[in-house]
């Protein structure tokens, strides 16, 4: 016989969530405290704690060293670039010369960054990845063979999530967060260093190197971070540099950032011709 | 004086226990509670409405609660295609092409437009205050309001707005958002205020000031009984489906489809170097 919820229209388990929100991260309780993941945000963690370690709790649960907490604030430093040129700044520019709002602008940025080509959307693949490369490497495949299951054809160049980039090949980004990470006392583990192994491959045969997101994933999944963990961690990285880039617009008169004239604009869509009239209904 | 957490008392209101509407009903559905199984739309069965009216009379049902007369309908019709595509210069469109061709996912396309285009120059925002100038004003004389406008000094720099809705683009008269007003008065649904601003405008006009695309979608919203705050959310409504166009068409073109500058024409004040 088939359970009840096989039958369908089960819905005892929407009907023990109706009305109610239940949370493991915490809350307020007026008049006593704000709770979140075992602590008091006023009383433990409000001049105690700097903002990328309860950045940290918030997403992840847990309260890490505050070391983490600068190399995650030394990240967020490396994308907030106030280059109107990048995408996602840009966009922020265009919001300043129409006089959006500095949320809108920002929050408008931010989601363009979640991109398949640059910024947080490409961490999810690249942690994959490197996740996947160092059990298969562990399991005895070489560094070469890794590379070479991501060619479309022996003669491609291998489309890595986590290496090249976009405009330039290699990425000063990652020397200095290396830097960075030594200073604080960081080991390197065993993702990054099979990551820094891919890289002298990939360097020596195609001439991409790793990328920002590249290193930074690997790092993060030697800190026992989850794919998952690591999108949402970095879901704002980008949004100072698109904040500059906001606020030197708007602070403009409008519509004067970087205009274009018609012939700007290359079209090349059909010539001139007429609306048809519409056919008349056989009713 | 600061309060400690102590002193923090609850106030005492009174909640709604349940989410109110006039808008939609949901008919449970005999199997599911959490199913709908039949939808009204101010008492209207959706699928009925889907048989009998077009899609810009149910939209006018949605937010006004009653559907159009055939002049209402044709004017909100007539806008819903001129103002379909803000065009690909428009800041608000960039924002989106920017990000398709840099690979943004194609979901985030169309919030990123519209958070663009709710700026109070050009966009939502100055539809909004267009629509209530034009409310406030409509009983005086509009060219009486236009000499007052005038007064106001003008920018040091850029383009002028004495009012929301009016004034230059580029430094001249925007050409095509007058022909959208002139097309819209000759419609039938049109009334006093799109009558009132073309008033206005022809006290502006020798200025070198005249409509703006804003201006146009505020009076025509005011005409069909639309209330000012639904104007920025209608004109992103109305605008989105050009901005989305322009975006998609750029998603699967590579980073390269779209200008770049280089370090000659991206230029660093000497203030902003090291």
């Amino acid at each position: 016989m088939l359970s009840r919820q096989k039958q369908g229209n089960d819905t005892s388990f929407w009907d023990q969530r109706r009305g109610k929100i239940h949370t493991r991260k915490g809350g307020w309780i007026i008049g006593e405290a704000v709770y979140n993941c075992g602590y008091s945000m006023l009383d433990d963690l409000v001049g105690q704690a700097s903002f990328f370690q309860v950045l940290l709790l918030n997403v992840v649960g847990r309260l890490v060293e505050r070391c983490l907490a600068e190399w995650f604030e030394a990240l967020f430093i490396c994308l907030s670039w106030p280059d109107a040129r990048i995408w996602c700044n840009q966009i922020g520019s265009l919001a300043g010369t129409m006089q959006s709002s500095p949320v809108a602008a920002v929050c408008a940025g931010s989601l363009a960054s979640d991109s398949d080509l640059y910024g947080p959307g490409t961490l999810m693949k690249s942690a994959n990845f490197i996740m996947s490369a160092r059990s298969k490497y562990k399991q005895g495949m070489s560094v070469e063979e890794i590379v070479r299951e991501q060619q479309r054809n022996p003669r491609a160049k291998p489309i890595i999530a986590g290496y090249a980039r976009p405009v330039t090949k290699g990425d000063e980004r990652v020397f200095a967060m290396r830097q960075l990470a030594e200073s604080l006392g960081f080991d390197v583990g065993e993702h990054l260093e099979l990551a820094m192994k891919i890289e002298d491959f990939t360097f020596e045969q195609f001439e991409e190197t790793i990328n920002l997101g590249g290193y930074v994933t690997a790092f993060l999944c030697d800190q026992k971070f989850s794919p998952e963990e690591i999108y949402r961690l970095c879901a704002m990285t980008v949004n100072s540099g698109v904040h500059a880039c906001y606020a030197e617009a708007a602070d403009q008169a409008p519509e004067s950032f970087f205009p274009l004239h018609c012939e700007d604009i290359d079209y090349q869509g059909k010539p001139p011709r007429l609306v048809p009239e519409p056919e008349r209904s056989a009713r | 004086m600061s309060t400690n957490k102590q002193q923090v008392r609850k106030r005492d209101m009174t909640f709604a226990s349940r989410t109110q509407t006039r808008i939609w009903q949901e008919i449970p559905s005999e199997e599911n509670p959490y199913l709908a199984g039949q939808c009204r739309c101010h008492g209207y069965d959706l699928l009925e409405l889907a048989g009998k009216r077009s899609f810009a009379e149910v939209l006018f049902l949605l937010f006004q609660g009653e559907l159009p007369t055939p002049e209402q309908a044709r004017m909100l019709e007539t806008l819903l295609i001129v103002l379909i595509n803000p065009g690909p210069r428009h800041p608000a469109t960039r924002a989106v092409m920017n990000a398709a061709v840099s690979k943004t996912r194609t979901q985030h396309l169309l919030p990123i437009g519209l958070s663009v285009l709710g700026g109070d120059h050009l966009g939502g925002g100055e539809v909004l205050a267009a629509m209530r100038f034009l409310t406030a004003n409509l009983k005086r004389l509009p060219a009486e309001v236009a000499r007052e406008c005038l007064a106001t000094p003008r920018p040091t720099e850029g383009d002028f707005h004495p009012a929301p809705g009016f004034g230059s683009r580029f430094g001249g008269i925007d050409p095509m958002p007058r022909q959208l007003a002139a097309l819209l008065t000759a419609s039938s649904g049109s009334g006093e205020v799109m009558a009132w601003g073309m008033a206005f405008v022809e006290v502006l006009t020798p200025h070198g000031l005249g409509w703006l695309g804003p201006g146009v979608a505020a009076a025509a919203f005011c005409d069909l009984g639309f209330p000012y705050r639904a104007g920025a959310g209608l004109y992103q409504l109305i605008c989105a489906p050009g901005m989305l166009a322009h975006g998609l068409e750029l998603a699967n073109k590579p980073i390269t489809a779209m200008p770049f500058l280089d370090e000659e024409h991206y230029v660093i004040a000497p203030e902003a170097r090291k």
